[in-house]
């Protein structure tokens, strides 16, 4: 079977020297609650833009805000996406068999995960469980295809 | 699905990595298979016999339950 809808392996670098940093920092404004104490005032086209606050503008346009958890979610997925998606060195059939059963292992557990944050999780911390939950599937895919990648590289003989 | 690789690659004398190298796959693919736990693709079992210059059917065999 030959792979498809992977990108080249030198990509696979750029994306880890990415998401590592970006990983941490997004860790780190979920800890900070997202108020990091600085703010990355930007002017950007916004093509829906609706404030909790007041009722008004909803329109297209230029705002100005902060872009701070943008620019990481941004890059968080991008990164991501490399890692995730770029062929390994040899990216044969065994690989390609690997990394399919990682991608449906990741899949049933982000969904089960889901299924009890319905189930327990209530009010405003809900609005939590959906940020996790943009980035969860393509981690749990990462951790997983490297987990295996691994353990099938140290089995030896 | 049964194989012989181990055997055939001990009368070689050649490691799982030189096999692998030579068929242009991972080492980890020639080592699941030998652990039967991956059964390759028409393609791939073909490679595997021509390099030990035997029919496929003397290097896979099936078993019972398949």
């Amino acid at each position: 079977m030959l792979p498809t809808l992977l990108l080249p392996h030198r990509f696979k670098i750029i994306g880890w020297i990415l998401f590592i940093p970006t990983l941490l920092a997004g860790l780190a404004l979920i800890i900070a609650d997202f108020e990091p104490g600085f703010e990355l005032l930007l002017t950007v086209f916004s093509f829906f833009n609706d404030d909790l606050l007041s009722h008004d503008s909803a329109s297209p346009g230029l705002v100005l805000t902060d872009v701070t958890a943008t620019v990481l979610g941004l890059i968080f997925i991008f990164s991501g996406l490399l890692v995730a998606f770029s062929k390994e060195k040899i990216e044969d059939e065994y690989i390609s068999e690997i990394r399919l059963q990682s991608l449906l292992w990741a899949v049933w557990v982000n969904y089960i995960l889901l299924f009890f944050a319905f189930l327990f999780i209530y009010g405003v911390a809900f609005l939590d469980v959906m940020v996790y939950n943009m980035f969860t599937v393509l981690i749990i895919f990462i951790i997983r295809f490297q987990y295996t990648l691994y353990k099938s590289r140290k089995t030896n003989l | 699905m049964k194989n012989t690789i181990r055997i055939e690659r001990a009368i070689l004398d050649i490691t799982q990595e030189e096999l692998a190298k030579r068929i242009s796959v991972s080492r980890q693919t020639i080592n699941a298979i030998e652990a039967t736990k991956y059964v390759p693709s028409t393609v791939l079992a073909l490679k595997i016999a021509k390099c030990f210059d035997k029919k496929v059917e003397e290097i896979f065999t099936l078993e019972e339950d398949d």
